[in-house]
């Protein structure tokens, strides 16, 4: 991690900031405003500009800063945001009728760390793609040999291999209303296996290029798979019929999520916009285009109406339905390939470097990095996480890797928070420009 | 009102409830005005963090989550059933809803319109479907795609400006390969072999190459010494050796040189018998010394021999005089008893003679010898005395003949042909005579015109 380097001024103007949070701060107290200042723009104002030298520099001479000078000028922007919003309804007035909350940090919750536990070897070519069967007593796995294996979740031992594809597995998904499996690949095909057979049973025609990655609605029988062909195709399980063909985007579609509430699609692109998308219609609801690098990968908290989308500038956090942008949650400065996230609000980066960064989805405190070693007899340089995917029990993340293994983490037991402290040190002043 | 206006796309300035202008009006041009476009600046701000039991955060609940789950699934299903209606099969067709019934008030009240009426009742039916009938239409026309919804705004920074710096970092060599070169480019040699990772690995040598070098130096030098060494004691004993040597000579030489001297301690000859002696030895000597020489240089010739043999042109660059003296002039002997005069050589001009050789090749007295003449000796020379015996050998006369052969006797000279041999001609001039009552012709005449006519025909 590099040190940051600050001004005096900023250091002086953090440790006074640091000491009246921890001493002085009275939050039941009102703080009196400045009038001058156009209240809405204020907040704004304040945000966007650097702290205007001439104001530090009085401010620090003065030994004893007042409150409200501190409180003006420590522009955290979701406070300043709150400000602006209740400024305006309140019309202004100067008096204490606007009751501010408090401009405490929220606290990160505690996670315990992950820890590496077990190590699957049989593949014969990268890892690509992961899903865990609805009982979770099995999970399955695609990869760059062309097949498809049936890990049994318990013990690690291979159950079944399952071969058709001719080209890389990229995406495999298990229906929770049939006993199907799908699988798409490189080679355009897009299969149907019926697991009491283990045969294919149903080939889904359409898509002009690769397949990256496919996902199955929770409520109604229909597959929708996203291509490199820019496009995303909803397909009727039963009758292999296309239902829609969502196109929009410029660029190879990488990920794609469905869930029953709306909106019901969303897709990500290496063009670096994020649509949702109207299934009724078939057509785009919003476009973010937020991020600057591609988007490789989406995940949908699964018990707030938020996601998630990875890029390899930031992983971003949204609301739904209609994509608010919540906030950033930057220092994973890699690729990054794969989101998941828990119950527990754990969410998992994966990136192509083979690291792993755990962060804690409400504040976006990073709790954990790991990266694992690669299994002898592979380069250094074969690590990397193409998926990562918590089990149904939410207690162990499997993950797919370049160096043909699967690994499996579950969390340390033995750490407390004590032993692994929370080193939270947001950023007070928010000066990046996104 | 009087003036036509230009159509012009330039977008009406509007302005929201606060009275700001709505720049964001262009995002929106083509959309509904309900789309959600996100074009502030505040939309890319991050929000407080908020607790996870606000209202915001929370899934919409089940019911409204079934109604639209619900909704959904017949919208695709009509979807899907159009597109596989093609596959379906043919059914009887289906009925129709009841008709409708429609109270209708028209615009244009008046005694005149619908006969003073004032409204009208229309009962509305739908048309019924053929379900034999084909596709009405082609849907297999291939036309370009409308125009894209417009571009949502970029909701960040530009990126960052590379620097040179940067730039040169990324910088990729091109690819000069060491087996192809399709454009046959001319490549200065340090950058053919730039891609080698020549400068990049150290290069590792084993110590135990230094400590070789060193034992064989070592035992070089250690040998060379040894030898001088050794040469030396050599020497040293091959010069002893040789003054011993010299030594014994010089007392034999002493003892010789006394002998010689008459100073002998033992045996005495006599004086004359001493010189008879001497002389003896001495004659022999001589004679020995004249033999070896013969012997060795048997060659040598006496002066006056080898000069006898000298040519006359040695004897004239020797400057030795002629050992002839003759007063007359001497001539070549070739020059004499020729046949030419004084008319040889040109022959006056006549190019039909030829006259390239004067005498002939070889004269005749030789080319009679020279001619092969068999002589009644040969088959002696041949066969030995045997030849009756092989002439007479019955060993390559057939045991057995082939049946039907012809016993011919021996020919002398060549091959007799009989005239007429199968009496052809007879035939012919008997057909003649018979067949030519009308003409008759004797046989000689015909074959006389026959003749005569094959030899005007050559």
């Amino acid at each position: 991690m590099d040190v940051q380097k600050h001004s005096v001024h900023t250091l002086v103007f953090r440790s006074l900031k640091r000491t009246h949070d921890m001493f002085v701060s009275d939050h039941a107290k009102s703080v009196a405003l400045d009038e001058e200042r156009n209240p809405s723009e204020g907040g704004v104002h304040s945000m966007a500009l650097a702290l205007p030298p001439s104001q530090a520099r009085h401010d620090t001479s003065r030994t004893g800063a007042s409150v409200s000078d501190i409180h003006r000028h420590a522009g955290g922007a979701e406070r300043s945001h709150a400000h602006s919003t209740s400024l305006m309804e309140g019309g202004g007035t100067r008096n204490s009728a606007l009751t501010r909350k408090a401009p405490t940090m929220p606290k990160p919750q505690w996670h315990p760390p992950w820890k590496l536990f077990r190590v699957i070897s049989g593949h014969l070519g990268w890892v690509r793609s992961i899903a865990v069967e609805p009982g979770n007593q099995w999970f399955v796995t695609g990869s760059a040999d062309r097949t498809i294996k049936i890990w049994d979740l318990a013990s690690g031992k291979l159950k079944l291999s399952l071969t058709g594809h001719i080209s890389t597995v990229r995406g495999v998904a298990v229906s929770s209303r049939s006993p199907y499996l799908f699988s798409c690949g490189e080679d355009k095909q897009v299969k149907c296996w019926d697991l009491e057979y283990n045969k294919v049973i149903r080939h889904y025609h359409g898509h002009l290029s690769a397949v990256y990655d496919l996902d199955l609605h929770p409520t109604i029988d229909v597959l929708v798979t996203c291509s490199r062909d820019a496009t995303a195709r909803v397909w009727d399980i039963r009758t292999k019929a296309n239902v829609h063909t969502l196109t929009g985007h410029t660029n190879t579609v990488a990920t794609v999520r469905c869930q029953a509430a709306e909106p019901q699609i969303i897709t990500g692109s290496h063009d670096s916009t994020i649509r949702l998308w109207d299934l009724i219609a078939g057509k785009t609801r919003v476009t973010l285009t937020n991020h600057k690098k591609s988007v490789r990968t989406l995940v949908l908290h699964p018990r707030q109406y938020t996601f998630a989308s990875g890029s390899a500038d930031n992983i971003k956090q949204w609301m739904f339905p209609d994509g608010n942008f919540i906030q950033n949650l930057s220092g994973h400065n890699a690729i990054i390939n794969t989101l998941a996230v828990n119950s527990d609000g754990v969410l998992v980066s994966g990136a192509d470097n083979g690291t792993i960064h755990m962060w804690d989805w409400r504040t976006g405190y990073n709790f954990q990095r790991i990266h694992a070693a690669v299994q002898p007899g592979s380069l250094d340089s074969e690590s990397g996480i193409f998926a990562c995917l918590f089990d149904h029990s939410e207690s162990r993340l499997i993950t797919a890797e370049a160096d043909k293994t699967i690994k499996v983490y579950k969390e340390d037991d033995t750490a407390t928070e004590e032993s692994h402290p929370i080193n939270w040190k947001p950023e007070i002043l928010k000066r990046k420009r996104f | 009102m009087g003036r036509r206006k230009k159509t012009s796309n330039a977008l009406a300035v509007q302005v929201d409830a606060e009275g700001k202008i709505k720049y964001d009006a262009i995002a929106r041009q083509g959309q509904g005005k309900d789309k959600v476009v996100f074009s502030k600046y505040t939309d890319l701000l991050p929000k407080e963090v908020l607790n996870e039991d606000t209202p915001e955060l929370q899934k919409p609940d089940e019911e409204a989550v079934k109604e639209l789950t619900e909704k959904t699934r017949l919208a695709l299903e009509k979807q899907v059933s159009q597109k596989i209606a093609a596959a379906m099969p043919v059914r009887a067709a289906d009925k129709q809803a009841p008709a409708q019934y429609i109270r209708y008030t028209p615009s244009q009240q008046g005694v005149a319109f619908n006969s003073g009426a004032k409204q009208r009742v229309i009962r509305m039916v739908e048309m019924q479907k053929d379900p034999m009938e084909p596709p009405r239409f082609k849907i297999n026309k291939k036309i370009p795609r409308g125009p894209p919804s417009p571009p949502a705004p970029v909701m960040h920074s530009p990126s960052r400006k590379m620097t040179v710096k940067e730039q040169q970092e990324w910088k990729i060599p091109p690819c000069i390969s060491n087996w192809k070169n399709a454009k046959g480019y001319t490549i200065p040699l340090d950058k053919r072999l730039a891609a080698d990772g020549r400068g990049l690995q150290t290069v590792h040598i084993n110590e135990n190459f230094a400590k070789l070098a060193e034992a064989l130096y070592i035992a070089d030098r250690k040998a060379r010494e040894a030898v001088e060494m050794r040469a030396q004691v050599e020497k040293k004993m091959a010069q002893k050796e040789k003054e011993k040597k010299e030594e014994k000579l010089r007392e034999l030489a002493q003892m010789a040189r006394d002998r010689r001297a008459g100073i002998k301690s033992h045996g005495d000859k006599g004086d004359e018998a001493r010189e008879r002696d001497e002389i003896r030895h001495d004659r022999r000597k001589e004679r020995q010394h004249d033999r070896n020489i013969s012997r060795a240089a048997p060659d040598k010739r006496s002066k006056l021999q080898r000069d006898q043999e000298r040519d006359i042109s040695e004897l004239i660059a020797l400057g030795m005089p002629n050992p002839r003296s003759s007063s007359e002039a001497q001539y070549d002997q070739r020059l004499f008893n020729q046949n030419k005069g004084m008319d040889s050589g040109f022959a006056g001009g006549e190019d039909e003679t030829y006259n390239v050789y004067d005498q002939p090749f070889r004269s005749g007295r030789d080319m009679a010898s020279n001619i092969y003449r068999p002589s009644k000796n040969i088959d002696k020379d041949a066969y030995a005395d045997d030849l009756d015996t092989i002439m007479r050998t019955s060993r390559f006369a057939p045991g057995k003949e082939f049946s039907g052969a012809d016993h011919g006797q021996r020919r002398d000279g060549p091959v007799q042909f009989e005239e007429d041999p199968f009496g052809l001609d007879k035939f012919l001039e008997e057909a003649k005579q018979h067949g030519a009552s009308k003409r008759p012709s004797t046989s000689s005449r015909s074959k006389d015109d026959y003749h005569d006519k094959k030899r005007r025909k050559e």
